[in-house]
């Protein structure tokens, strides 16, 4: 009796297998999460709160799309003041925000946001670093900006990370140009960037020295990255791409390497037509994973904390499209497991991990929330 | 009783077989105006603001998710909701707001478009996937409308 029900039940799992087979070859299926956490609420009545990290005395800085820097302390909201004026269209706006690794000495404060600034109508992405003085930005730097301007409403990247030598890594999407930007060294977009913490470039840069080459730029054939963290066991810069509909990718990210998009990619575009027909090609980086259908990846961070011992040492990203944040477990740089975290919680735009061990989520609409462990 | 089992088991196989090759979101998938070719140029100024600002969330199809997008093609909210439908795209949306009869609770940011693009967007939309609006949205109707 046991023996027959084993025999049929490995019969049913050995043909679901080669069934899922069919919608994605070597797929990791997402498992429903094992709720044994609470959340709560640590800030309210954010639209969009894309960027966020902790000042030295534990308060939260949270940046809302629209243009608004909010300083969280003990729940309440304060906006903070001299914030540049940001192109507010499609999905630019005041974007990332983290501290300088040595904040504590320097004081700076990394932002980065959709500007106007320069030639032509429309805006690009931009990386600035200031101070924060009496609630208000000040001494006010420009590091990078983004070229051309254009009105597209797409693909402004674009998180902000430092590595364990000092290196400012950030993103630039393709801003809606995937036929032009991303696989051109000479123009911005579809591109992560490396700089010295003071903007200028480093001299090991990739393409320093080659003629007419955008030498900040560190890796290409970007989609729109919207999640970067620094492997803590590794030190190596991880990121995730949105994909078009299918093909959200995870990279890890290597020096003067090309990622593909658009001449390879799993994802079609949005009005069902063919972008490429190749997922490989040589002298072209794999993901180190991939989903089809997009899950809309957002904000990222490994997970260090011994506060959720099953979490500890695998990665965290937000969906924006199912509204779930995914725990992806790793062994080493492969991934073999996913699990569904806080499911139906909303529009998960951001997740990391703050100076108390614990996750916080940013959820569009919402706000900020905590997860504590039960 | 193995036959029982088997037969059992074959039908779990079949049903899960159907849910993978049917996601709900297989309608995004499909390009129901598959007249466009990749590198055409795209006509109306409506269609390519679309293109750039709606179509992520609200499909090709203008059919959504049924979940957390609501339907833009036969929505009755865009029918009988013309001041709030321009409104959501002039300004976002956000709260609970039922179409064609089913809840959506999700969050739209506003675009930044300007007065005209939320006109020629509207009049896009109103004139796609079989929505039959006569009534033209201008630029002053649009800048008329207040938060």
């Amino acid at each position: 009796m046991k023996k027959i029900t084993l025999v049929s039940l490995s019969i049913i799992a050995f043909l679901s297998f080669s069934c899922e087979a069919q919608v994605k070859p070597n797929d990791i299926v997402i498992k429903d999460e094992v709720k044994n956490y609470t959340l709560e609420t640590v800030a309210t009545d954010i639209a969009i709160p894309w960027g966020m990290t902790w000042l030295p005395d534990g308060t939260m800085l949270v940046t809302e799309k629209s243009g608004v820097l909010y300083h969280i302390k003990n729940g309440s909201k304060t906006e903070i003041k001299n914030v540049p004026k940001v192109y507010s269209r499609g999905q630019g706006g005041l974007l990332d925000i983290i501290l300088h690794p040595d904040y504590a000495k320097n004081g700076w404060i990394y932002i980065t946001y959709a500007s106007e600034e320069g030639e032509g109508t429309g805006g690009n992405t931009k990386l600035i670093r200031a101070k924060l003085v009496d609630g208000s930005l000040t001494q006010i730097e420009s590091l990078y900006k983004a070229t051309p301007n254009t009105t597209k409403g797409q693909h402004f990247g674009s998180r902000i990370v430092f590595d364990n030598d000092g290196y400012l890594y950030f993103s630039v999407g393709d801003r809606g140009e995937h036929f032009v930007n991303p696989q051109d060294i000479k123009r911005d977009g579809g591109k992560i960037y490396r700089l010295n913490d003071d903007g200028s470039i480093p001299k090991d840069n990739p393409f320093v020295g080659l003629a007419g080459a955008k030498e900040a730029i560190y890796t290409y054939g970007n989609r729109n990255p919207q999640g970067m963290a620094k492997n803590p066991v590794t030190g190596a810069i991880w990121t995730h791409e949105h994909g078009p509909q299918g093909g959200d990718e995870i990279n890890i990210i290597k020096k003067g390497v090309n990622y593909g998009w658009p001449v390879v990619t799993y994802g079609i575009n949005y009005i069902g037509t063919i972008i490429s027909e190749e997922t490989e090609k040589p002298g072209i980086e794999n993901p180190i994973y991939y989903w089809t259908p997009s899950i809309a990846p957002s904000g990222m961070t490994f997970v260090t904390s011994d506060k959720y011992p099953e979490w500890n040492g695998h990665l965290l990203l937000g969906s924006l499209k199912f509204e779930y944040l995914e725990l992806v477990k790793l062994k080493g740089n492969e991934v073999i497991g996913r699990q569904k975290i806080s499911t139906d919680i909303g529009r998960v735009r951001n997740v990391a991990q703050g100076p108390d061990g614990y996750i916080y989520m940013g959820i569009d609409g919402k706000g900020i929330v905590k997860i504590i462990p039960n | 009783m193995l036959t029982t089992k088997l037969f059992l088991g074959f039908g779990v196989f079949l049903l899960g077989c159907f849910l993978f090759e049917f996601p709900f979101s297989t309608d995004n998938y499909i390009d129901l105006n598959a007249e466009t070719p990749v590198v055409s140029k795209i006509q109306s100024p409506g269609k390519e603001i679309y293109a750039d600002f709606c179509i992520q969330c609200h499909g090709a199809n203008g059919k959504g998710d049924a979940k957390n997008f609501p339907p833009l093609a036969s929505s009755d909210w865009l029918t009988t909701k013309r001041t709030q439908s321009i409104a959501a795209v002039k300004f976002g949306q956000s709260g609970e707001i039922f179409v064609n009869k089913i809840k959506y609770n999700s969050s739209m940011p506003a675009m930044g478009l300007s007065n005209q693009e939320v006109a020629d967007v509207m009049n896009y939309i109103m004139t796609s996937w079989g929505n039959k609006q006569t009534k033209i949205v201008t630029e002053k109707e649009v800048a008329a409308i207040k938060k």
